[in-house]
């Protein structure tokens, strides 16, 4: 699940997959814009077919806080 | 140390490093600026750009970069009365070539990412500065009304076009924004906008002319950091455009609340805001001023409105910024008409470009000394401007705009018998407008997501449209010309 997550993150911002490292933050690269976070959070929801809890939204600013967040949904 | 009379923002940043030289004027990560030092690494990096041969009418492509060198770069170009074209790297290749092949650069700053063959790079490495004797030099004499920016923005034939500003355009933008808003030297800002575009760009001369402290921040993308950064400096104004405000709601419901006592303004822009935004802004921030512009590059912050004290008209983008600004709406004859008629919607100001750098650029965008913004609307009796249309065909993404030609023109490369592009209101309430593009079928068309693929190299991702259509054939003109209003019909 975890290399899944980060090859959709790669593909949406357009990037090489080794850029996708666990401590990579929205904002540590020019990709990573506003745009290109809401981008991963729909893209995600539409292709692991999940919902992020509202609430949770202000706390997804790194690979691993999604990824986290995505077995946590999908109880992984 | 330097003297600049020619720039009344140079001067305003002198007398504060004489004023208050301990201020801090700049923050970056874990570094401090103070004026003092500022005016100190201005002249630095002047004194590097006089040592590398450049001088008054030089131009140099400036990488918005957002790092204290690019701001000590951007000042020291207008001490010397040399151009900067301030670009964002990370455009497109095919726009940055295009840049360079028309202003024709002495040199290259912030080039790390950029680089031209045949023109001299620099990056932004500061330590050659503190090589640089402060010895005896000459300043050239430069005028206020030489050009002190060229801002490249999207031409409606796909083309970008650059905006000459003088050294008297930003100036008066930056005087006019501060009188509105009432900045002061006591405001703390964060600045997470793109220098590369005129809001952001233009929120740093703002800031620094009036002696306060900037905070530079990447972007908003991380809100919990953004936030971390509003509380660790007690900032006191941000500017956002509505595709931001609309990421802040979403991720972070009302979280940004907990910031309305400190915050003394808000400065939007770049896009329309739907009223219940606004509304819903006035609720959560009952004391800062929200203070909304209309303007373009060519006529930065033309017009003002503030939410509260215009509480009873929402819908308006308000009025000239300051008593050096005028606006008139006018009919395709360059007449004015009367209030309440529609028509174009012309400026003239001390902000106001006096043309574009291509003269056939300058075709059908002034009447006299008015500048033809290509939106339509109408004034009320009270005085109060709306905007009702858009005569250019530009689609707003999110603040950035994009030429439909430039979106058709990638989509014709694939092979595509023929295409049209218009705007949509974002089906995720995001971005504003976001382009839908219309394709003519024919024999053995290829896949959409095949089409997007391809595209992707070709555009960057904000230009890509999110909507798709085949359609028998584009509708067009006798004389060629795409019928877009037929297409959003």
């Amino acid at each position: 699940m975890e290399s899944h997550i980060k090859e959709i993150i790669a593909r949406v911002l357009n990037v090489a997959l080794d850029r996708i490292t666990d401590d990579l933050s929205s904002g540590d690269i020019p990709e990573w814009d506003s745009v290109g976070n809401l981008a991963i959070i729909s893209t995600l929801e539409q292709e692991l077919e999940i919902e992020f809890p509202l609430e949770d939204l202000f706390d997804l600013t790194s690979v691993k806080s999604i990824v986290e967040e995505v077995e946590k949904i999908t109880n992984v | 140390m330097f003297d600049a009379p020619h720039s009344a923002l140079l001067c305003n940043i002198l007398r504060h490093a004489i004023n208050t030289p301990d201020k801090i004027a700049l923050v970056e990560g874990d570094n401090r600026v103070t004026y003092a030092q500022l005016v100190t690494n201005i002249d630095q990096a002047a004194r590097l750009m006089l040592a590398s041969g450049l001088g008054p009418g030089d131009r140099i492509v400036l990488a918005a970069l957002k790092e204290l060198p690019f701001v000590y770069y951007y000042f020291a170009a207008h001490l010397l009365g040399v151009v900067n074209v301030v670009v964002d790297a990370s455009s497109p290749r095919e726009r940055l070539d295009y840049i360079t092949s028309v202003v024709k650069p002495a040199a290259l700053f912030g080039s790390g990412v950029y680089h031209v063959e045949g023109i001299p790079c620099h990056d932004f490495s500061w330590q050659d500065a503190s090589e640089v004797k402060p010895d005896e030099c000459t300043w050239p004499h430069v005028a206020s009304t030489d050009v002190a920016d060229i801002m490249f923005t999207t031409g409606t034939t796909g083309a970008p076009k650059g905006v000459c500003l003088t050294h008297d355009n930003i100036a008066g933008s930056a005087s006019n924004t501060n009188g509105f808003i009432g900045t002061c030297s006591d405001d703390v800002e964060a600045l997470a906008l793109p220098l590369s575009h005129s809001f952001g760009l233009g929120r740093l001369r703002c800031v620094l002319s009036v002696g306060a402290t900037l905070v530079l921040v990447g972007n908003f993308a991380n809100l919990k950091s953004f936030f971390n950064i509003l509380e660790a400096w007690h900032v006191t104004g941000f500017g956002m455009v509505p595709a931001i405000w609309q990421y802040i709601k979403r991720l972070s419901g009302r979280r940004i609340a907990r910031f309305a006592d400190q915050l003394r303004y808000i400065e939007m822009g770049s896009a329309a805001l739907p009223v219940e935004d606004k509304r819903l802004l006035m609720e959560l921030f009952p004391n800062t001023r929200l203070c909304m512009h209309y303007g373009l590059t060519e006529a930065s912050r033309a017009m003002f409105t503030e939410f509260h004290t215009h509480s009873g008209n929402l819908e308006t983008v308000g009025r000239p910024a300051s008593a050096l600004v005028e606006a008139s709406v006018r009919d395709d004859d360059g007449n004015p008409v009367d209030d309440g008629v529609d028509g174009e919607i012309c400026v003239r100001g001390n902000m106001v470009t006096g043309s574009y750098f291509l003269p056939e650029d300058n075709e059908d965008s002034f009447y006299g000394d008015w500048f033809r913004t290509g939106d339509w609307g109408h004034r009320d009796p009270a005085g109060d401007f709306y905007l009702t249309g858009r005569k250019k065909e530009l689609i707003n993404v999110g603040g950035e705009k994009v030429s439909p030609a430039a979106i058709e023109d990638a989509i014709r490369s694939l092979g595509i018998t023929d295409c049209a592009c218009i705007a949509i209101p974002d089906p995720n309430g995001v971005l504003g407008e976001v382009p839908k593009a219309f394709l003519q079928k024919s024999d053995n068309q290829p896949d959409i997501e095949e089409i997007k693929q391809q595209l992707s190299r070709l555009l960057p991702p904000h230009e890509i449209p999110v909507q798709w259509e085949w359609v028998d054939l584009i509708p067009r003109t006798n004389s060629g010309k795409i019928q877009r209003l037929k297409l959003k019909q």
